[in-house]
């Protein structure tokens, strides 16, 4: 099973009925495909953090793609977001294998990390010394 | 016996990679106020040197920034 991301930004002109039609579309496309749409969040209205061709804002649109055998309509979902003029940017992101990376990664890091740490603080034993390093680092600047 | 040779004892505050201290394992793109904490002034990616963060985090989170960066979420860079 692969999962996909897919986030879109669209001209901040289009009209909001536009977008969702738009996003009916594409949601068309995908199932017609074969994969199943997992999630889908409309962020609306956001402020880019660059101007994209001299615009300020977009709306951004994000898809969750669910596919149980790895095929998908994505790459022509892309192609059409290339040669629609409304879409100001796009991105497609595989996740499930940085999810089950992350998943297998929590049980066994459970008791790592707090242990390290507790080794770290145990060394300021010698802070009586803690006056010498300041002159140290002096000596060390470069003095001519 | 330990002071016939001049040591020298830096004390510098332990860095912790955030993502092990807070069990952060995926690192999502979208997350724009997590990823603001690795982005400096000048919007480049803060080193590893000076954030402390492990490898195994520090690759993640480089190709997070850059996926929110072409998305407009954060900026390439300030001017």
């Amino acid at each position: 099973m692969r999962t996909y991301e897919l986030v879109f930004i669209v001209d901040p002109r289009v009209s909001d009925e536009d977008v969702v039609t738009l996003i009916q579309e594409y949601k068309q496309m995908i199932s017609a495909g074969g994969s199943e749409i997992s999630l889908e969040e409309n962020w609306g209205r956001r402020k880019l953090a660059y101007p994209i061709d001299k615009l300020t804002e977009g709306k951004y649109v994000l898809l969750g793609v669910t596919s149980q055998d790895g095929k998908t309509s994505l790459a022509e979902v892309e192609h059409r977001m290339r040669q629609n003029d409304k879409i100001l940017r796009y991105l497609t992101v595989r996740t499930d294998e940085d999810l089950k990376r992350a998943a297998r990664r929590k049980p066994a890091g459970s008791g790592g990390p707090e242990s390290g740490i507790g080794s770290g603080t145990g060394s300021g034993s010698g802070a009586g010394a803690a006056e010498a390093p300041d002159d140290d680092d002096v000596e060390i600047g470069d003095q001519p | 016996m330990t002071m016939s040779r001049p040591r020298k004892v830096f004390f510098r505050r332990r860095k912790v990679c955030k993502f092990c201290a807070d069990k952060i394992d995926y690192i999502d793109y979208k997350d724009v106020k997590l990823l603001q904490q690795f982005i400096p002034e000048r919007s480049k990616i803060l080193p590893r040197r000076i954030s402390g963060t492990c490898a195994t985090h520090q690759r993640p989170l480089q190709q997070a920034i850059k996926r929110a960066r072409h998305l407009a979420l954060i900026p390439f860079t300030t001017d």
